[in-house]
């Protein structure tokens, strides 16, 4: 204990004494009133974020006069809108004129109040109070644009979960706020967003770890249906501070897909290669792919590729007409035969992701699809344009039979050949290590297609090219893992998407450092649940092969239990050390356990193809279980919005 | 001058074949002949009883469910899918029961499963596959009983 302290416990002591002293001369006299009163920095508001102009003074007197050497105890509120002290000192001793000064407050990123600070003295128990207010300012903000894909744990359909599509675009301030944004919901089955206005995003926070950048989106909606009460709960990875893997992560439902950063060019045009993933109006699987080109308003040149449930018709002419975006980027695409309204959500000038927003109406049926377009660029494309590549393919949620794939494969493109090898998992059924090989062929407007064999009921892909500067999994990525192509696959058993990308660094040394990763899951785990699907992202590091990481599990069908009983897991450790294929250099194997809330582990069997030490595909290929996702090399997470907030705890709730 | 006109024809016409030959190689649908490749045109029908119905697969089987039945030509493992006995209007059967299956006979895992499309048991016939073998879901029973689709779209 210090001097100060010391001081401190004697003044009080002497004015108990005195106290004393008095109550034992006289048993008429008035004892002297010791009393604490706010005498300036009440009441004041500050900018979130920011210091209170005047520091919070009180007075100790004791029987009207001023008391020195008291210590004054400054109290905040522990949650919500608040402040923290400099230094984290939040006590003050009186000086000669009985005067307690705090240390600077300066407000936290939540806007609200008035609130009380209290300033307090042993032994007195009325405190003196501080009003204090901390404003929303002008605080810098960025609009990120959205989209996922999965499975509904609501609105189930003979106890039979349906297929959902979710697009949108929030303003997210630096202090991790929600300022506002748009979405679009189809599950085709009754749930869909009100057209055309959409959902409207009146709310939420995104709370991270600074760190590791991993973290929840809370985003509150007008939307009572969706969500919990109208407010989805979105588990983040931060890849960089321009993009992240995304699952929905409530309970409600569970899906993967992507959030980046939105940059509004003053006008969409050129030529866009796409994809799309989702159920027919029959509610059967269905996937779409090819080009199209935008001047004006005028969509143009489209060759539309279909595989629906089996039936699969290729290079469909197609028009249609694209509108202007609003601020937050979200435009309608009309007049392509190919749904009557989608809506796009801009991520960038050459990136934008597409869903479709038919509703059921009575006697009417509807499908649901979600997808993205992706600019060509100047490209005039060949054969020449395919070279080494990497792709990874996988079914939707309802796309049965469920299988995911993945490999790697080297081109001759005079003779639009390639040979290479890939893994397939089809609904337990394993194509491990398969050699592949086959015909392409790509043409001047980047629309191609592979045929291969030797990788189960995989036959033929269509092939959509890209523009060779575009990084088709981090648009927002300029300088690395740059090209490639979406890829549909077309075949008559089976169908899903994927892309495609160019295999630039196959070197082991440069599978390191840290990952942001994630995967979409189907699975046999919870045979008692009449849901298959789990997703997950997460953040780790991979040295000498060896992936150590901790990340998020949206799991509302149980696959690793009911511990929580949320259907949500946090903490989860993911676990395993990849192992090069030496006959087929930059593919890994690697038994990968995962640890969900306070149950066992589940051990996969992964494998792994590197594009380049910044981008890989891991693919589950077991009998229980199979998955598609990726591994992208973290970044810098300097600036990310609500990184300086603490990882959330999250308290999802429990399927309604 | 006509061996000129024939050289350009010919040269035309060579054209014509290299630049219709690329259109024509990227609309071809090759069909699939893996594990769940499903010929309708091989498609069979079997008479048989059931031995059991399996909500869940067995180890070694591929995932859904099956009907383990006895034919004449002896046991047939069909499988079911994911959703065969799930939901609104899914395969009701018991063992004992005398059913026909038709369906496509395919090697998976080097034993014979029996990829069923329709199953019909007491009077009613069930659908569990499409034409191409895709199982249909209790939402995809639903909307194949009588609804429409939207005008205006292709998907």
């Amino acid at each position: 204990m210090n001097r100060k302290a010391y001081a401190s416990i004697l003044a009080v002591v002497l004015l108990a004494l005195s106290f004393l002293t008095g109550c034992g001369s006289s048993s008429k006299a008035a004892p002297p009133v010791v009393l604490i009163a706010a005498t300036s920095g009440t009441p004041q508001s500050a900018t979130v974020g920011t210091t209170f102009a005047a520091p919070l003074v009180a007075t100790v007197t004791t029987g009207g006069s001023p008391t020195s050497g008291v210590a004054v105890t400054f109290t905040a509120p522990s949650t919500g809108a608040s402040g923290t002290f400099a230094g984290g000192v939040n006590t003050a001793t009186t000086n000669a004129s009985g005067v307690a000064t705090s240390a600077t407050f300066t407000a936290n990123g939540t806007a609200g109040g008035p609130y009380t600070v209290t300033a307090t003295v042993a032994g007195v128990s009325t405190p003196a109070n501080f009003s204090l207010t901390n404003t929303a300012g002008a605080v810098a903000s960025s609009n990120y644009a959205f989209y996922l894909s999965g499975l509904e744990a609501v609105n189930e359909v003979s106890g039979i979960p349906n297929f959902y599509a979710l697009a949108g675009s929030v303003t997210i301030d630096a202090n991790g706020n929600i300022l506002g944004g748009e979405q679009d919901y189809n599950d085709g089955f009754g749930f869909t967003s009100p057209q055309p206005s959409g959902d409207t995003i009146t709310g939420g926070t995104l709370t991270l770890d600074a760190t590791t950048g991993q973290g929840t989106l809370t985003l509150i909606t007008d939307n009572a249906d969706l969500g919990v009460s109208g407010t989805e709960t979105l588990g983040v990875q931060f890849v960089n501070t321009n993009h992240a893997l995304i699952v929905q992560f409530d309970g409600t439902a569970t899906s993967s897909g992507s959030m980046d950063l939105q940059t509004l060019p003053s006008t969409l045009s050129g030529g866009y290669a796409f994809t799309l993933s989702g159920v027919d109006s029959g509610y059967l699987p269905v996937v779409a792919g090819g080009v199209f080109s935008i001047s004006g308003t005028a969509l143009q040149n489209g060759l539309l590729d279909v595989d629906d449930s089996g039936t699969v018709t290729l290079g469909t002419a197609f028009t249609g007409t694209i509108s202007a975006p609003d601020s937050f980027g979200r435009g309608t695409i009309t007049g392509t035969g190919i749904a009557i309204t989608i809506k796009y959500y801009i991520v960038g000038p050459e990136a934008i992701r597409i869903i479709d927003v038919d509703p059921s109406v009575s006697g009417v049926d509807s499908d649901s699809f979600v997808g993205s377009a992706f600019g060509q660029g100047a490209g005039s494309f060949s054969n020449a344009s395919l070279g080494s590549s990497v792709f990874g393919v996988e079914s939707n949620s309802f796309g049965l039979p469920f299988y995911a794939a993945a490999g790697m494969f080297t081109t001759i493109p005079a003779s639009g050949t390639f040979q290479g090898v890939a893994d397939n998992d089809e609904e337990s059924l394993v194509f491990n290590d398969s050699p592949i090989s086959g015909v392409y062929s790509i043409a001047s407007n980047g629309y191609g297609s592979l045929t291969m064999g030797n990788l189960g009921d995989i036959v033929t892909l269509g092939i959509y090219m890209t523009d060779p500067s575009l990084n088709l999994n981090d648009p927002n990525n300029t300088t690395s893992g740059l090209g490639g192509a979406l890829v549909a696959d077309l075949d008559t058993s089976l169908n899903g998407t994927g892309v495609l990308i160019p295999q630039t660094d196959t070197s082991a040394a440069n599978f390191k450092d840290n990952y942001a990763f994630g995967a979409q899951d189907y699975n046999l785990l919870n045979l008692s649940n009449p849901g298959w699907e789990f997703d997950f992202v997460g953040q780790g590091s991979v040295t000498g092969g060896v992936l150590t990481g901790t990340g998020l599990v949206s799991d509302p069908f149980f696959a690793f239990g009911a511990i929580p009983p949320s259907g949500t897991d946090s903490g989860v450790t993911f676990s395993g050390t990849a192992v090069a294929d030496t006959n087929n250099v930059g593919r890994y194997t690697i038994p990968l356990a995962i640890t969900a809330g306070a149950g066992s582990p589940i051990d996969f069997q992964v494998v792994i193809y590197q594009a380049s030490g910044g981008q890989l595909f891991w693919l589950d290929e077991d009998d229980f279980s199979l998955f598609l996702g990726s591994l992208q090399q973290q970044g810098s997470l300097t600036g990310l919005p609500a990184a300086r907030r603490s990882a959330a705890k999250t308290k999802p709730k429990q399927k309604q | 001058m006509m061996k000129r006109l024939f050289a350009g024809l010919y040269a035309l016409a060579l054209i014509s074949l290299i630049s219709l030959q690329l259109p024509v190689q990227a609309q071809t649908a090759e069909r699939s002949v893996g594990p769940f490749g499903y010929d309708a045109s091989k498609e069979v029908t079997l008479n048989g009883t059931v031995l059991s119905v399996l909500a869940k697969p067995s180890p070694g089987m591929v995932m859904g469910s099956h009907l383990l039945l006895t034919t004449p030509s002896g046991p047939v493992d069909a499988s079911l899918g994911r959703f065969g006995l799930m939901g609104k209007g899914a395969l009701s059967v018991a063992p004992g029961q005398q059913v026909e299956v038709t369906g496509v006979m395919k090697t998976v895992k080097d034993k014979q499963i029996f990829l069923a499309r329709t199953v019909k048991a007491g009077g009613e016939v069930y659908t569990i596959r499409n034409e191409h073998g895709f199982p249909v879901s209790p939402q995809a029973r639903e909307r194949a009983n009588g609804k429409t689709a939207q005008k205006g779209e292709s998907l």
